[in-house]
């Protein structure tokens, strides 16, 4: 984007400009980190960040995910004053439905945890449903759990807005550039290089989505999980007929309607995980199966687009947060399957454990050795194939 | 004669009929409004946005397509508060650059609470278009089916159909797709006699091969009427004849009804036997005595004739009524384009990006696509003036206009994916085609680079052919890998 010479020294290297990086990016400026680079392969929001559903939630299935999102939910109801550009995030819900007794079983427990932590968390009585989606095929409907204050933000704005505000704190942001190489001495890094220009700086932040354990591997780093492919997409626009975002647990589809009135969603079918970037048919067929179910005025509307999205998913589909256990000053906020609600937050934690030292009692459960410590992460309210 | 009901008029209309040919015969030539600012569109033959109407409560059905009925009602959309008084179109006096940017520009919008959720919810009704459908109780699938052949054969003008031809000869199982429900209506329309196709070649018109995927082996079919199914295909090999379409001169006012590509204007003509106007200027690279000759016969009076070069504006509020050629102003109804001409690249390209050209640039080499016919001759490149009107619409269905884009490529965003993602252009119904030949075009121009160096946006199926209903049908015929 920029035929700006690299900088030959930096602070603190950020791998990866989607959401992940660039929170982290910005939250270490505020804390008064100075000289902070980041590179991204691509192309602005061309990776997850610019591909996902948008749909963001205070709370989850369990305490470590639901204490991690809550805080981050609360980061995003501020985000706009933070970047200084309104983000556009909107409070209007967020529902789970349940199509199974099981499911439904675990609404009702993720709905008291919920109201443990304080978040406004219901299970919604079939009138309520129809008060709140009342366009919903009923009929599919065991139970339904709404969190009024999640919502959903356009991810171009958030993109916009977290570029903007790293502009604005003198953050060197590069896209089309790629880290090729660590520089290592003695198990710590000590510089990235963009092909074979070095960048010698303190601390590397991984954030490199699909590319993360790639990139890991190059400095001998292991780091759990595997690369995988999921699928969205949008279909033509019309006026509102869908409130808040969904969730269906079961049938492992979310969807929401955006403010210029496109129902955008996804779902998952079992298959290979594949690592490309291409659209495929089952997905698309299941979701569209999902939408003629659950609310069949959609049935004759047409599909606009769709793509995909590659992700880096871990053992236990959560985060990879923290120092590598072996590998001094080399960070990683990995592993994200829902990077997009998490960002504001993760960022925000991250910025603490680099700038200050301090680990987050929030963030302690994700750290990177949780597997080969056998302490991985229970959670029933993802809704995600788990492999 | 067939009577159907449009806005709250009720017309006449002949047998065989497509609603927009119904339309322009009674000389209402604007169909649908531009998504922000609400500039008249109708029937182009470029812009899927133009011919977007309200049928019998289904939203957003395409005009050109779809036969007339009796008793059929139909309604334009996206007009406030009726049909025949659109208040929202005093849009188009608000400043260029308060619309900018897609519809996500949030500077002078509350940041959040109730006053934001109330200002989305006029977002919404204001991007919205159409309104939902009306309620049922429930709805089904329309079931798709599979079909396995060596060759797949797209658009059934003569190209094709010798290529479907050929193949079937030497003993190949062959499918033909295409969107006409007769094969080569153009070429019929032109005065080209229609050749007989070989008995074993297996055709599906009426339909929109709308997606290519898994590197061109598995392709997808949209019937254009949403009661039937849709069709998978394996194929071995991909032909592509699908043509070449006419771009719109990038010139103001090329989104005003009126303005056709030569295709639309000739079929018009033919089969509906409603000429494009009473004068009408004819421009193209080439091709343009051609056509103003059929159009001639076909009814039309031509005002002028001429190389799309020289064209310097066209003139008109909700519709044509002149051009400026050079220093001269010729009156005229509607203008027809006959070039520059060029393939419609997203089914090649699904077949061999990535998706697209992120971290790796990975292209399949093992997709095994041809072309033949027009379509395999280059493309030609648009005439960019050196003097661009920012109040060209680039994108009309979205709103993106010449202005907009040059502001971008002015501050160094040169991109054409971020350039399409700050904008939405090629983001409405069209889903990239004319809209991003024209504005890579543009970018050429202004960074004088050569178009074929520019790296596409993404081009993503299945491009507003296929409904909900009949993708959930495919569940059953395509398994995951
Ligand atoms: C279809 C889909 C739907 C989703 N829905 C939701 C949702 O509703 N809610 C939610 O919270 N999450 C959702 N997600 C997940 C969310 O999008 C991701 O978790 C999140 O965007 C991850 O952000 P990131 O910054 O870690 O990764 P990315 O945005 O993928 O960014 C990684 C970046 O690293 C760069 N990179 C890679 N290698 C290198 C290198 N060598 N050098 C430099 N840069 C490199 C890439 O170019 C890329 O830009 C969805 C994802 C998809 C695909």
């Amino acid at each position: 984007m920029t035929d700006r010479a690299l900088p030959k020294s930096a602070s603190v290297v950020i791998v990866g400009g989607g959401m992940q990086g660039l929170s982290c990016a910005v939250n270490l400026a505020l804390l008064g980190i100075r000289d902070i680079v980041v590179l991204d392969a691509g192309y602005w929001q061309g990776g997850a960040s610019g591909r996902n559903g948008c749909l963001i939630r205070p709370g989850f299935g369990g305490h470590e995910w639901t204490r991690l999102f809550e805080l981050s939910w609360r980061e995003w109801t501020t985000l706009s004053r933070k970047l200084g550009h309104n983000v556009m995030f909107t409070e209007r819900g967020y529902t789970m439905i349940a199509e199974t007794g099981p499911s439904a079983d675990m609404l009702r427990n993720a709905s008291r945890l919920h109201r443990e932590y304080g978040i406004t968390s219901e299970i919604l009585t079939p009138r309520q449903l129809s008060g709140v989606l009342p366009a919903i095929n009923q009929a599919c409907v065991t139970a339904a759990l709404h969190q009024p204050r999640g919502g959903m933000a356009p991810h171009h704005s958030v993109m916009k807005g977290y570029l903007h505000a790293c502009r604005k704190k003198g953050i060197d942001v590069r896209y089309r550039t790629a880290m090729t190489g660590f520089d290592m001495h003695d198990r710590s890094v000590r510089g990235v290089y963009v092909k074979d220009h070095l960048i010698r700086c303190d601390t590397v932040v991984i954030a490199a989505g699909p590319q993360s354990p790639g990139l890991a591997r190059q400095a001998q780093a292991e780091i759990d999980g595997y690369m995988m492919r999921i699928e969205a997409m949008a279909l033509e626009p019309m006026r509102p007929l869908i409130g808040p975002a969904l969730a269906l647990i079961d049938s492992l589809a979310y969807f929401h309607q955006t403010a210029r009135g496109e129902v955008v969603g996804g779902t998952e079918v079992p298959e290979t995980p594949q690592e490309n970037l291409r659209a495929d048919v089952p997905a698309m067929a299941a979701m569209a199966r999902v939408y003629t179910r659950l609310f069949p005025q959609l049935a004759d509307i047409r599909i606009l687009r769709q793509w995909a999205g590659l992700l880096h998913i871990s053992s236990d589909l959560a985060p990879l947060l923290g120092q590598h256990p072996r590998v001094r000053d080399l960070w990683f906020s990995a592993g994200w399957s829902y990077g997009f609600a998490g960002a504001p937050g993760a960022g925000l934690l991250m910025a603490k454990a680099i700038a200050r030292g301090k680990v987050d009692e929030i963030m302690r459960p994700f750290a990177l050795d949780r597997f080969e410590k056998g302490n991985p992460i229970e959670e029933a309210g993802v809704v995600m194939i788990k492999n | 004669m067939i009577r159907i009901a449009w806005n709250n008029t009720t017309l006449h209309a002949s047998p065989g009929d497509t609603v927009a040919a119904a339309l322009y015969r009674h000389g209402i030539t604007t169909i649908a409004s531009t998504r922000k600012l609400h500039e008249p569109m109708g029937y182009s033959g470029s812009y899927v946005g133009g011919v977007l109407a309200r049928v019998d409560g289904r939203p957003n059905v395409r005009l050109d397509q779809q036969p007339v009925r009796e008793g059929m009602r139909v309604e334009s959309q996206n007009r406030w508060p009726g049909a025949s008084c659109d208040l929202l179109s005093l849009a188009r006096f608000l400043p260029p650059r308060w619309v900018h940017g897609g519809f996500e520009h949030g500077r002078f919008t509350p940041r959040r609470g109730r006053a934001y959720l109330l200002w989305e919810r006029l977002l919404a009704h204001l991007a919205g278009v159409g309104r939902p459908p009306p309620r049922l109780p429930s709805a089904s699938e329309r079931p798709a089916r599979k079909l396995c052949v060596d060759v797949l054969v797209v658009g059934g003008g003569p190209a094709g159909q010798r290529a479907a031809n050929d193949l079937a000869r030497s003993g190949r199982t062959v499918a033909l797709v295409s969107r006409g429900a007769t094969l080569g209506r153009y070429a019929q329309a032109m005065g080209i006699a229609p050749a007989a196709l070989h008995g074993d070649v297996t055709v599906l018109s009426g339909m929109e091969l709308c997606g290519s995927y898994r590197c061109g082996r598995l392709m997808i079919a949209a019937p254009v009427d949403p009661e039937r199914g849709a069709v998978a295909i394996e194929a071995g090999r991909l032909v592509l004849a699908t043509g070449k379409s006419s771009m719109p001169p990038m010139v103001r006012n090329s989104h005003l009804p009126g303005v056709m590509d030569a295709h639309a204007a000739v079929l018009l003509g033919h089969f509906h036997a409603v000429p494009a106007g009473t004068a009408v200027a004819v421009v193209g690279t080439g091709a343009e005595t051609m056509v103003a000759r059929r159009l001639a016969r076909l009814g039309s009076g031509i005002a002028y004739c001429g190389d799309v070069s020289g064209l310097a504006r066209i003139h008109g509020h909700s519709r044509v009524t002149g051009i400026d050629i050079g220093n001269r102003r010729i009156r005229c109804d509607a203008v027809v384009h006959a070039g520059a001409w060029r393939s419609d690249p997203a089914l090649a390209f699904q077949a061999r990006a990535e998706g697209v050209l992120q971290v790796s640039d990975v292209m399949a080499a093992d997709a095994d696509i041809s072309s033949v016919g027009f379509c395999h001759e280059p493309d030609q490149d648009i005439h960019v003036p050196d003097r661009m009107d920012p109040a060209l619409r680039i994108c009309p269905c979205m709103d993106v206009t010449a202005g907009e884009l040059m502001g971008l490529i002015d501050r160094a965003v040169t991109d054409p994916e971020i350039l399409k993602r700050l904008t939405s252009c090629g983001m409405g119904p069209c889903q990239g085609f004319p809209c991003w030949e024209s504005m890579l075009a543009l970018l050429a121009k202004r960074t004088g680079q050569p178009v074929g160096r520019l790296v596409r946006p993404s081009h993503r199926p299945p491009r507003r052919a296929l409904t909900v209903a009949q993708a959930a049908g495919l569940c059953d015929v395509v398994e995951p890998l």
